[in-house]
């Protein structure tokens, strides 16, 4: 049962990540090396504004919107200038964002290791079917739940998740249309980044808050988007929890072949169907 | 005279300053940017000639370290025949890869090939931890042994580099005119117009790709020797990345480009890291700085100005 839980919690943690991925592939055709320092930096972040008032949920929500800004500065700045170039261009982009966000984080909190609680509401212990299981993961499971939820009200209904569709799939079109593309550009680019820190922030009382947490789990997420598909935010849930439950089966019955499992879901996914498990043609977001 | 040439011999005064100041204050900085010129001008032939972004090289680069560290160091072999060897274990997982890898292409290339390099660095740390020494990797690898001459002394191994890097240059100029070189630029233009013209693009990518890989398993081979040091961080992405970006700040698909891009990455290392410890962050910034400013490069930059001044030279 525990088993479930946590490769439930890792999926959802996982699709937070990869929801932000492949939206702003969907969207600009940039894959974002960045992300994992997104969401490093969410978890940094929550972790501050947690000293400072005290309060989980005041960093839940503080992190999303720093790092949402910081990812519409990197696109204006940064991206923009080079979306008439070879896409190669802008993965090269994102990937110099590493170092540099790698290293503000440095200066800012230094080396050490960082540590988060759970909140109140949410640090003890529950049981279920005969064991006992952290409530904090269950809470993850539904926040996550939630949020999936959230976005895919947001795409499929709303006015703005049409116009991110449309604009995915013709630009050109809906520019003709008198809409703003470049501006959705940065939104999504901008939302996408806001997802991964919420990630972070959610995973913050998961894990230590180090250095190296961006990348472990970008290589998670990288694999999560390609198996679901790239710009398929559908296929990105069902990988998501693929991913998840194969690193929590494997943890408790084969630790050191996790992520040999992983890579070889991976690595058979790109030689049988490329375009991802769950493609459907003409799907977008 | 032309920007070509014009960067011929900035490579090459580069490359003569421990030959000009003898007192060899600066000869391990020029030995360490020969051997990164080995591994950039081979990762250029895949990533400016073929146009495929690779960011798993650091699995190549790793792997012909730690064989030739092995082979030496627990087998007994010469260090020549190791150093060989190094480069055919690069090119034998750069085949490998390949097969993977090249079923997809652009992004999907580099993403594919960045897992595959992750694996290799995990299975490094972990699996192989009785081999490769884990996460404290092997220390004391040896120098040649060549002609009673004392390689340890850099001012000497300078030498032995230095013909080694020669050797790297102009066999991939010769690649750069042959057939090869030109089919390879016919499938950076236009792959399908290629593949219908009559070429085997699969075929042609994976012989680039290992050829890339023997370079890489060869300089990865040289700087386990000198610096008398292997250890994972070889094969860990971010060596990948600092390839990447030797070779773009340089300038991509030009034969003296990414040499320049090693030079001024050396060089910055070297300075920046005596005067900040941030220096891999400012680094990033002068990568994304340039990429957006000046995506052809250093090389690129000359050849503009060349162009200006010299208006009328061929360029």
């Amino acid at each position: 049962m525990s088993t479930i839980v946590i490769g439930l919690s890792m999926g959802m943690l996982l699709f937070l990540l990869a929801a932000g991925l492949t939206l702003i592939f969907g969207m600009l055709r940039v894959i974002n090396f960045a992300h994992g320092s997104l969401y490093m930096l969410g978890a940094y972040l929550a972790f501050q504004v947690v000293n400072i008032t005290g309060s989980f949920w005041a960093g839940l929500i503080a992190a999303p919107i720093i790092a949402a800004i910081v990812g519409a500065l990197m696109e204006r700045i940064a991206l923009r200038p080079v979306y008439n170039r070879d896409h190669v261009y802008q993965l090269l982009l994102t990937f110099g964002f590493i170092l540099v966000i790698d290293e503000a984080v440095r200066i800012i909190w230094g080396l050490e290791y960082k540590q988060m609680y759970p909140p109140e509401l949410f640090s003890g212990a529950i049981e279920m079917f005969g064991s006992s299981v952290p409530s904090y993961r269950l809470f993850i499971i539904g926040f996550g739940a939630a949020v999936s939820a959230g976005l895919f009200f947001m795409l499929d209904r709303s006015r703005y998740g049409m116009i991110i569709r449309a604009a995915s799939g013709d630009p050109e079109m809906v520019r003709t249309l008198g809409i703003n593309v470049s501006l959705v550009r940065t939104g999504v680019f901008s939302f996408g980044a806001g997802l991964a820190a919420l990630g972070g922030a959610v995973a913050g009382p998961l894990f230590p808050i180090e250095l190296g947490m961006g990348f472990n789990i970008i290589i998670d997420s990288f694999i999560v988007v390609i198996i679901g598909g790239l710009g398929n935010i559908r296929g990105a849930v069902l990988a998501a929890l693929l991913i998840g439950m194969t690193r929590a089966l494997g943890y408790s019955y084969a630790p050191s072949w996790v992520d040999f499992l992983t890579f070889i879901l991976l690595i058979g996914t790109l030689i049988l169907r490329p375009e991802g498990l769950f493609s459907r043609k003409g799907r977008t977001a | 005279m032309n920007a070509q040439r014009l960067m011929a011999l900035v490579v090459a005064i580069i490359i003569s300053v421990p030959l000009m100041f003898p007192d060899g204050q600066n000869v391990g900085l020029v030995n360490a940017i020969l051997i990164w010129s080995i591994f950039a001008i081979g990762f250029d032939l895949v990533f400016g000639v073929a146009g495929m972004l690779s960011f798993g090289h650091a699995a190549f680069f790793g792997v012909g370290a730690y064989t030739l560290s092995l082979l030496t160091m627990r087998m007994g072999w010469d260090f020549i025949p190791a150093l060989g060897a190094a480069g055919l274990v690069g090119g034998a997982l750069a085949l490998v890869f390949s097969y993977f890898a090249i079923r997809v292409s652009g992004l999907f290339f580099a993403l594919l090939t960045l897992a595959l390099s992750q694996l290799i660095y995990i299975m490094a740390g972990t699996k192989l931890r009785m081999l490769t020494g884990g996460v404290d990797g092997i220390a004391g690898v040896p120098r040649p042994d060549l002609f009673g001459i004392d390689f340890y002394n850099d001012s000497n191994y300078y030498f032995f580099l230095l013909t080694l890097f020669v050797l790297a240059l102009l066999i991939s100029g010769l690649i750069r005119i042959s057939p090869l070189g030109q089919a390879l630029k016919a499938i950076k233009s236009n792959e399908v117009r290629a593949e219908q013209i009559g070429f085997n693009v699969q075929r042609l990518q994976r012989s680039v790709f290992t050829i890339s890989g023997i370079y890489a398993g060869v300089s990865g081979g040289l700087l386990a020797s000198l610096i008398f040091y292997v250890g994972p961080q070889m094969l860990h992405w971010k060596t990948s990345g600092d390839v990447v970006i030797m070779v773009l700040l340089g300038g991509m698909g030009t034969l003296f480009g990414p040499i320049l891009g090693v030079a001024i990455f050396e060089i910055m290392r070297e300075w920046l890291s005596t005067q900040t410890s941030h220096w891999y962050g400012i680094l990033g910034l002068i990568f994304i700085i340039s990429t957006i400013a000046m995506p052809k490069g250093i090389a690129g930059m000359i050849i503009q100005l060349w162009n200006r001044i010299m208006p009328g030279s061929k360029p």
